[in-house]
């Protein structure tokens, strides 16, 4: 016969109630929380719980930083657009003047538009994005634009003595900003100016010297300083000639610069949409995993909970009636 | 005629003599019943040795208390012991790593070096869209100061763990102190008491509970001699007590069998031996060392406090605290690999990737110009250039003065882990070096706009390292996220095995107790029926005294 003592009962019935009282403990934190695992010791996967936060962190930070390269490259896009609407113009202008019925008078005034029309290109390529000049390459942040304006012509009045030229000055005009867009996906979100803008400039300053009646370079095509006052009507083919040639620059610039930059920006806003579609799918499936992994299935902790206090209950009563008896009562 | 009535008074009065015998027993063992470690006593009887009579009947001589019972088993006080030393020292130790663990957490309420990592990295990573916004450099020195924090906090908490745990381990050799000569005086008690054939319970009761309260301290092994005396001793044969004697241990950071100077402990200090001293404090002290004994056995809070604190050869000529054993320096020195890498790695690749003293700093250091200050140069004080440096206090943080921070210059200042110290060494957003050089290598130049450098920081974090403190023979590879991750695995997991192990012991000890209480404790239910028994027999022998005195009356009356 196995002797049963009153101390053996009081110790195994507060046993119980312990472990009962531990899991309801338990079941309680993970209903407060929501976490089955808020430690690493809650479970033998914690550090594939860790790699799965550290991966969800890190995919967020991705998703904030495609919003903002995002905007910066539609802005770079929509003014590029305002260059093209600029471009079409000046050489409708041009192509207007080439006409031989236009004498050198109507020519002159048809520059002035020209001229504005430069300056305004200017403008679009001084443009600022929070503050920063958007085609500043490495030196965005200094207080000189990239576009400068010098008056080093030696001849010509007015607007035809100006020319705008790339500074080269600040450190790193050619640097340009690469970005982490998503594992593994960098992208270049700027371009130095002078890649995208020193052909249509020139062309324009081309045409609307030849338009304001001085002699351009032909040779190579830019505007050098050297030129001219042409002498009509001896030189009036050779203006004819020099606003076509600086028409076709006009049309190489927006087809060789301005549109592979547009197509370039399209491109790599599609790339970021991509990743961006990618690293919500990535998101929601590293999610569920974690979900699966750490989160608690409340109806279930719930339901386990209240079990949990019926069987704390019971053991209560129990324990309250199995002391209670002793031999005392019946003798 | 043999005169049977004196014979009836005779037995009469015995047996009343020995049931109130029986009765007082069964009143001592009520009165126990909740006493700890009270063994229960049950008073055999035997009869008188009875002569033959004048008839050749040998009718008896009645009743007698023959010897005192003290009901135990020596082979469950044992089982007993074992199931305390267990729970005490996996107790202690899940104690101790219930905050080590939430050090860890994954729920996501606390920045963990985990959190700050990820965050300190993504901020390199912003600052690359954006290289000259000074609010997000600000942002970029807010992560790295998080980061430090996060790792300065992680690890010294874990090293005041491992010094709570080194004093708590001097205050529990007191302890073991107090029991071992309170078991040897007992021993004294018992040998003399028992010499007369009785058997000393209320000694052997105390005893026991000295033993079982020993036993939550640490392991030992008993044999009972034959006088009654336990001796105890360690695992190794070191005698604990022997007879009446007790040899008294002792704490000490000196000990006379190291040879040069000790490794110190997480915190810098110095971990504890638990010692012997064969001196006996008279002259040069003559030390035996201990704890490797105590923390192989493992068992009681000092076995399980050395297991988790570690302890360390005293004659290794480490220098670090990572050469020591124990769950919290394996812990301590994955956070110290972390913070390593930081320091070392991470900042060499910031500064150029070249940290060769030899070759002169200026043409291989990526500082950001903003402010028009010279860019780094050979002069001590560039350490502020350090992306990760340290707090100290006692002079140059650059002390051989190659215009680094490093880790000869923590460890020429005495520094033992740089973990523990950690700090962000930037403050002025303008001093992030997020360029790299645009100019030429003799007239260095650095664009405010340019993130190379910054991009180059952030792709480390996709970098894999050999993570390994200084004199720790651990090592993880992977990335930064890998090394912490393995960390928390770690962590994590030892907390699980030892809390498996601790709720086994409880169960083991719970069962051992009822095993116990199944042949030593005291039923209420048994002493009571023995009560009615004892005291029916009781009012029986009284009932025979008075027929006695009836017979005698008789006789008288005849006269």
């Amino acid at each position: 016969m196995t002797r049963v003592t009153e101390s053996q009962l009081l110790r195994n019935n507060l046993s119980h109630i312990g472990r009962s009282r531990d899991h309801i403990l338990k079941l309680n934190d993970q209903i407060g929380t929501g976490l089955k695992v808020a430690n690493p010791s809650d479970s033998e996967l914690s550090a594939t719980i860790e790699k799965y936060r550290q991966t969800l962190d890190q995919l967020d930070s991705y998703a904030n930083r495609t919003a903002g390269v995002k905007s910066f490259l539609t802005f770079q896009d929509d003014a590029l657009s305002q260059v093209g609407e600029l471009l079409t113009r000046a050489r409708e202008i041009a192509s207007q003047a080439s006409n031989s019925t236009n004498s050198p008078e109507t020519r002159a005034q048809m520059a002035e538009e020209v001229f504005q029309i430069r300056d305004h290109l200017v403008q679009l390529a001084n443009s600022r994005y929070q503050g920063k000049y958007v085609w500043g390459g490495g030196a965005s942040g200094s207080a000189v634009p990239p576009y400068v304006q010098t008056t080093d012509y030696a001849n010509g009045t007015g607007k035809a003595l100006e020319r705008y030229e790339f500074d080269t000055s600040e450190v790193g005009r050619s640097v340009t900003r690469t970005v982490n867009i998503s594992e593994g996906l960098t992208l270049d979100i700027d371009t130095p100016g002078n890649q995208v803008f020193d052909n249509a400039l020139f062309g324009l300053e081309r045409l609307g010297r030849s338009l304001a009646g001085y002699q351009t370079n032909p040779a190579t095509g830019a505007p050098d300083g050297t030129g001219n006052a042409y002498t009509f009507p001896a030189d009036y083919e050779l203006q004819t000639t020099e606003i076509r040639a600086a028409m076709d620059m006009l049309k190489s610039a927006q087809d060789d610069d301005i549109q592979p930059q547009r197509v370039t920006l399209g491109g790599k806003l599609r790339r970021i949409e991509t990743a961006e579609s990618m690293l919500q799918l990535g998101k929601g499936s590293v999610q569920e995993a974690l979900d699966k992994l750490q989160n608690a299935d409340i109806a279930e902790s719930a339901s386990n909970l209240t079990q949990a206090q019926t069987v704390l209950q019971a053991a209560l009563a129990v324990t309250s009636r199995v002391l209670n008896q002793t031999i005392l009562d019946y003798v | 005629m043999t005169n049977y009535s004196a014979k009836i008074l005779n037995n009469a009065t015995g047996a009343l003599a020995a049931q109130q015998a029986v009765i007082a027993a069964t009143s001592n063992n009520i009165a126990n019943v909740n006493t700890p470690g009270y063994s229960r006593r049950v008073v055999e009887l035997q009869t008188r040795a009875s002569t033959a009579e004048g008839s050749g009947l040998s009718i008896g001589n009645g009743v007698e208390v023959g010897r005192l019972n003290r009901l135990t088993d020596s082979f469950l006080e044992k089982l007993l012991r074992e199931g305390a030393a267990d729970q005490s020292s996996f107790g202690v130790q899940s104690e101790l790593l219930k905050r080590v663990d939430a050090l860890f957490a994954l729920d996501g309420n606390a920045p963990t070096i985990g959190s700050t990592l990820t965050a300190f990295f993504a901020a390199a990573d912003d600052l690359t869209a954006d290289p000259s916004s000074i609010p997000l450099r600000q942002a970029f020195i807010e992560r790295g100061n998080d980061l430090v924090t996060a790792i300065r906090s992680t690890y010294n908490t874990i090293a005041s763990i491992q010094d709570e745990a080194n004093t708590r381990i001097a205050t529990e050799v007191d302890t073991v102190n107090s029991l071992t000569e309170q078991i040897a005086f007992l021993n004294g008690n018992i040998r003399a008491n028992e010499r007369t054939g009785n058997v000393a319970a209320d000694d052997r009761d105390r005893r026991d509970v000295l033993l079982q309260k020993l036993s939550e301290k640490l392991d030992f092994n008993t044999i009972e001699l034959a006088d009654g005396t336990v001796q105890l001793s360690l695992s190794n044969g070191f005698v604990l007590v022997n007879g009446t004697e007790s040899r008294e241990l002792s704490v000490t950071n000196t000990p006379s069998f190291a040879s040069g100077t000790i490794p110190p402990s997480l915190s810098g200090g110095v971990l504890n031996y638990v010692v012997y001293d064969y001196s006996g404090g008279n002259g040069t002290p003559a030390h035996v060392d201990l704890s490797n004994v105590i923390k192989t056995s493992g068992g009681g809070t000092i076995g399980g406090l050395l297991q988790l604190r570690g302890t360390v050869d005293a004659n290794s000529g480490a220098t670090t605290p990572f050469a020591a054993d124990g769950l919290l320096v394996e812990a301590a020195s994955r956070v110290e690999a972390i913070a390593y890498t930081l320091a070392t790695t991470v900042n060499e690749s910031y500064l150029g990737g070249d940290a060769d003293p030899s070759t002169p700093l200026v043409l291989d250091t990526r500082v950001g110009d903003l402010d028009g200050n010279t860019p780094a140069d050979n002069s001590p004080g560039d350490y502020a250039f350090s992306l990760f440096s340290y707090n100290y206090a006692g002079g140059a943080l650059d002390a051989d003065g190659d215009g680094f921070a490093t880790n000869t210059d923590w460890e020429t200042n005495g520094i033992t882990s740089i973990a523990s110290v950690l700090s962000f060494g930037i403050s002025d957003p303008r001093r992030i070096a997020a360029a790299e050089n645009s100019g030429t290598l003799i007239a260095p130049a650095f664009a405010p706009g340019d993130g190379r450098n910054m991009q180059a920081l952030a792709a480390l974090k996709d970098q894999s390292y050999t993570f390994a403190a200084s004199g720790s023979s651990i090592s993880v590879t992977g990335t930064f996220g890998d090394a912490y991750a393995e960390a928390v695995g770690f962590v994590g997991n030892q907390k699980r095995a030892i809390d498996i192990q601790y709720s086994a012991a409880k169960d083991n000890l719970l069962t051992a107790q009822n095993s116990r209480d199944e042949i030593s404790g005291v039923s209420l239910d048994e002493e009571f029926a023995s009560l009615i028994k004892f005291q029916k027999a009781y009012q029986a022998s009284a009932k025979m005294m008075q027929v006695a005195d009836t017979l005698l009356d008789q006789i008288v009356g005849l006269i």
